[in-house]
Parts: C-alpha cells; structure tokens; sequence
C-alpha cells in the first residue's frame, strides 16, 4: 500500500516523548464503522463487535504501546453528530471528548460513506485536538466501485489518511505509525463553510463512484429478508431453526447427556460418596442434600442451563454478525409505534434474549427517555433471557408445540398491551423511524467463537455464583423453616389463585433472584411429574413475566434511579400473578389440556 | 426541468430514483438527524421498497424510515 500521510511525513517525527501520563487516545466514529474491532487490534483486548449500530454503549479503554510509549486507548459508542440534540450514548462521547478525557481522536470512518464520515471530521475539527481518519472497509467500498484518493485528502485535510481492513489488520502498522504524527484537520471552519457544504464539496473531490454490480447474493440477501412476501418465510424458517438448534439439540440432546450422564451417572453420586464421610450432617446436605450446591446449585446451573446459553450464544452471534436482526426493525415499526416507540426498538428486544441486564444498557441508543423508559419496562416484564428461554423450550418442548405458542401468545399480548398503555399514560414523545441498515455480511467463524466464549464466560462468572448463592439461601430457608411458611402463607396465592403446587412457592423464591434459576426448578418438577401441562403453562407464564434477574434490577437502578425501578418491580409482579391467575382460570374453563 | 418532477420521497414507487432537493425543517430536530446519516440536499437516493415501511439507498447507506419522516424529503426524480 502506497503510504497516504504525504503532509505529515514532512514533520521530523520525536522518539520519545516524556509524559506525566499515558497518551489517551479515542477512537470516534458514526455508528457500526468497526471502532471496537480497530480497538481489539491495538490493544490485544477483545470487547464485544458485531454488524449492528449500537454495540458499543459505554466507553472501553484499553492499553497499547505505540514505538515506546504508552497509550491509553478509548472505545466510544458511535455517534452520528456531536452537534445540536444528541442521543445517550452521543452525549458519552461528546462529554469525553470536552471534558479532555482525550488527547488525539483517531476517527474511524466507514470509506464507503465518505461525505457522512467528513461531516463527522468537521464537527470533531471544532474540539481543536490533534487528529488522524482512518477510512475503514475500504475493500467493501472498492467492492461496491467507490474509490478514494487518501493522499488527496490527506492534504487538504492536514491530517493523516489512513486506508484500512481492520479485521484483517489491513493499514494498523500505518495506523501506529501515524499516530506519532497527527495533526489539527482543517475542516468547514477554515473555509468559512457550513459542515455540510464542507463535507459535500470534499467528499467529492476526493471520491469516486463508478458502477457498482448488483446481483450478488449478499446484495439478493438484504433485500429478500426486508420484503414481506420473502422476508415473513426467512424469519419463520431462522425462528424454526433457532428452536432445532436451541431448543431441541441444546435443551434436550445436550441436557440429557450432562444431566444423566455427567451429573446423574457420575457427579452426583461421587460428590455423595464423597460427602459421607463429612461427620456433620447439615454440612452433608449443604452440599450434596435436596438443596445442596452441588446436586441442586451445579446441577441447574451446569447441566441445565450452560448447554442451552450456549448454543443460543452461538446462534445468536450468527445472527448479529449477519446484518439480519436491524432488517427486522421494518416488519415491527408499525407494531413498536403502537406501544410508543419505534422499530429500532427491535434491537434492545431481541438482545434481551441473549441477557435482559445488557440490553437494558442498549436501550441507550433509542432518542427519548419515554421511549428508553418503555423499553427497559418490556425487557422486565416480557422479553425472556437465553437462559430463561433454555427451560422454557425444555419444558413445554417437552409437552407440546401449543404449549409453547400459549406462553409466548400470552406473553407477547401482555408486552403489546402495557406497551400501549404506557405510551399513553407516560409524557413525552416517540421519535421518529429513522434507522441504518448494514449491511448483510457472512459472520467470521473466529469473531464468533470469540464472542460466544465470552459470552459463556461472562454466564459461568455471573450466574453460577447467583445459583450457587441462590441454593445456599434456600438450604438456609428450609432449615429454619422458612420455606415451610412461604408455602403456607402464599399457598391461598399459589395453589388457590394460580392453581400450582404449594412446592411452586419455593420456585418462585428462587425466581425472584433469577428467573432462570426458578425456571430450571419448575424444569425438574415438571420432569418429576409433579405439574400437569396446564400447571407448567402457567407457571412458566408467571416466571416468564417476573424481573429477569437481580442484575437486571441493579441495572434499572443505575439507569433510571431507585423509585422508577421499584415502581417497575412492583408494577411486573402484579401483572404477572395477574397474567397467571386469568390465564389458569381461561384454561380451566376451556378444559385445555394440552 | 418541469416542477412536476419534484416528489416527496413518499410518494415514490420501488426502483425510483433521484436526487434530495430539499428536507423539510420543522420544530423538531428530524431534519439535522436525516443529515447526520447523509440525508441532505444533493445525495442520490434509491428507492428499494415502501412497505410495510420505506427503505432507500441514500448514497451508500441503505436507510429505513417510516412515511411520515418520508413526507420531508423532497426529491428530484430521475
């Protein structure tokens, strides 16, 4: 590659500078332009990339010697414009940018969009820091006949142009050559034009797009999954392998295997062997009794749950790599417009899937808090987290398809009706539907492993300790006799009411701390035959409605402040038990049955 | 040029194609969020498809909007 950074060539370039502290470097750009990947590969650290804006919500720093010095680098959530009204997640990165959080931006631009990339420039230009542009993709943009001449710009810019693949490594040398080199950009400001006029006027005289050629499959693909006739057939068939995959091979061939085989023939009666020769028997039952950590703590958290997160995990990498899940944002927009938001929303729901506490965090990128208010509201009450969704599919799998569409029926009904309720009741507006599509990409088989690894990682550190907590809770409750009068005193509420078991009271103890973990205990008793099809609907229901989990609680209270959350809290409760009790009497009277 | 060629990007059939002449600024701030994703006077814009919602390539970007966004941008038809 030719070397493009003709003006800062120029300069002597120092050795070494002496610094009080590492050279902080942000890395700035608009939305879904790969910052985080060019991040990961200066700083050796992974943080979460895939093919949607929005990935990034809060900043990422991270190490990374440049020559012989130190630097701070920082991952920034992407940002459309710095100027005028801005979303959460763009205030993040303004307010690091002004509060000197940054000493050199390195901007990341997308090639194939070099006028929208220079807007950005301008507006940056105006913080007065020294800069450097990366274009990005650039072999996407060739591929599409876009064609940029860097070392134009480089000069007009005054600052270093660098041409990169980042996922491949492409242009990282140049870029850590240059970042000895950077310079104040002269942008709209110099030439007393708007920034507008600026980046139109550059954009073309640097770039040039001939005929791109239409008719791959990639440019087939992102059109059949937008257009209803192809588009409704492709989400039926992804939905339906998602359940071959999750559902079937994840929550019943692979549970099996560990649940039977590993915990069932091997663990458990080791770990019991192992524990009698343990002289006090109350510490014989914490770990080995009916709530011991090992035969009901591990046993959920590894044999149950892990298989079927991960292969969620996997399937739903697939998905955010490909480009697929924005292009579902336009079937539902009608839909989120009735419950006060607007198709965007789709992304913050479907990441609920994968784990309700991180989309909490994406509802960040949505422009209003009214609607960031009712999105958070959803994901509590209805949006079922991967590892929640493994024991539902385990259980009503289990029993029948019409069993599964009952709860999800149910569920999605209440989503729609206290959306809709609450874009009337709340103030405030809804913003308008203005959203990028990516586009659709086939999904790298390493950036996948990576982040289904972490993912997994992420479960083992921040689950397995809640159940195993979880467990010694409850192993507490039950000796004091605690469990026996929650029983009791919710049994007119429980068995009366919803029509379960007095034992489904203890689950739902544990489902207070993560419904998962209550899921998975209605998992075994519905396996031991102690809930009928109608009991488990039911019961699944109610869990399905509750607040995900204590971090996802701890998560609303960091967004949106205790009161709102304990009004969310209580808010989710009532219609759940609500939700159960309705939907335990329709069936009754109907002699449903599965 | 004939001003009937001037049509709201809502009113345009898949596979039009043109440039933005104008986007309409009203009291709210859609007209700087159109421009921050390239929406501005002067980009070429293609029409891929108008339901259920409005899809278009404006330059590079492939960019879904509802209708009533749609209404503000004024484009010159090919």
């Amino acid at each position: 590659m030719s070397c493009p950074h003709a003006i800062a060539d120029l300069k002597p370039r120092p050795l070494l500078r002496l610094r009080a502290h590492p050279l902080k470097i942000a890395l700035v750009g608009n939305p879904n332009v790969g910052k985080s990947v060019i991040f990961g590969r200066l700083t050796g650290r992974y943080v979460t990339v895939s093919n949607y804006p929005g990935t990034t919500v809060a900043v990422t720093r991270g190490r990374s010697t440049v020559g012989a010095e130190v630097c701070d680098i920082i991952d920034t959530p992407g940002v459309n414009a710095l100027e005028g009204p801005v979303t959460e997640d763009e205030q993040v990165t303004r307010d690091l940018l002004q509060g000197g959080g940054a000493e050199l931006v390195v901007q990341v631009a997308d090639a194939r969009n070099l006028r929208r990339a220079l807007m950005l420039t301008s507006q940056l230009a105006d913080f007065r820091l020294p800069m450097i542009l990366v274009l990005n993709m650039i072999d996407e943009a060739h591929a599409r006949g876009v064609d940029v001449d860097a070392e134009g710009l480089s000069a007009a810019l005054g600052i270093p142009v660098i041409e990169a693949v980042a996922p491949e490594g492409r242009g990282m040398a140049e870029l850590r050559e240059a970042l000895a080199t950077p310079a104040g950009a002269r942008a709209a400001k110099d030439h007393g034009l708007s920034h507008l006029e600026w980046a139109e006027d550059t954009a073309r005289q640097f770039r040039t797009v001939g005929q791109f050629s239409l008719g791959r499959f990639q440019e087939w693909l992102g059109g059949a999954v937008r257009q209803p006739l192809t588009g409704l057939p492709i989400l039926c068939i992804v939905l339906y392998l998602t359940y071959l995959f999750v559902g079937v091979f994840g929550a019943q061939t692979l549970v099996g295997l560990l649940e039977n085989g590993l915990f069932g023939t091997y663990l458990n009666p080791w770990a019991t062997a192992a524990a009698s020769y343990i002289p006090i028997s109350a510490a014989r039952d914490f770990l080995v009794g009916e709530y011991g950590l090992i035969t009901m703590g591990l046993t959920y958290a590894i044999a149950i749950v892990l298989p079927v997160v991960t292969t969620f995990f996997l399937i739903f990498g697939f998905l955010e790599d490909s480009g697929y899940i924005p292009r579902l944002a336009i079937f539902s927009d009608r839909l989120f417009r009735a419950m006060g938001l607007n198709g965007k929303a789709v992304l913050p729901m479907v990441l609920g899937l994968g784990c309700d506490t991180m989309a909490t965090m994406t509802t960040r990128i949505l422009a209003t808090p009214k609607e960031r208010l009712i999105a958070i509201l959803l994901l509590a009450l209805g949006v079922p987290c991967s590892a929640q969704l493994a024991t539902i599919m385990g259980i009503l799998g289990g029993i029948s398809f019409a069993a599964l569409v009952t709860l999800f029926g149910v569920v999605l009904t209440q989503m729609v009706f206290v959306g809709f309720l609450a874009s009337r009741v709340l103030t405030g507006d809804r913003s308008d539907f203005i959203m990028e599509l990516p586009p659709m990409r086939l999904p790298r088989f390493r950036n996948l492993m990576t982040k289904t690894v972490l993912r997994v990682r992420w479960y083992l550190g921040e689950a397995v300790p809640l159940f195993l907590v979880g467990t010694a809770l409850l192993f507490v409750l039950d000796r004091i006799g605690g469990l026996a009068w929650i029983a009791a005193a919710a049994r007119p509420l429980v068995s009366g009411v919803l029509g379960l078991p007095p034992k489904a009271a203890e689950i739902f103890v544990m489902g207070f701390l993560r419904r998962d973990y209550g899921a998975a205990g209605l998992f075994l008793m519905a396996r031991n035959g102690a809930l009928t099809h109608v009991q488990a609907v039911v019961a699944l229901t109610v869990m399905t409605l509750f607040v995900p989990c204590v971090a996802n609680f701890l998560m609303i209270v960091k967004e949106r402040g205790l009161r709102t959350s304990l009004a969310i809290l209580s808010f989710v409760t009532v219609i759940a038990v609500g939700t159960g009790a309705v939907l335990n009497a329709v069936l009754r009277v109907l002699h449903v049955s599965f | 040029m004939s001003a009937s060629n001037f049509h709201p990007l809502s009113q345009l059939r898949p596979g039009a194609r043109g440039r933005i002449a104008r986007v309409t600024r009203d009291l709210t701030s859609r007209a700087e969020r159109l421009a921050a994703m390239g929406v501005t006077p002067g980009a070429t814009v293609t029409v891929l498809q108008t339901f259920p919602g409005i899809v278009f390539e404006c330059d590079q970007t492939e960019l879904a909007i509802e209708r009533m966004v749609a209404r503000c941008i004024l484009v010159e038809v090919e």
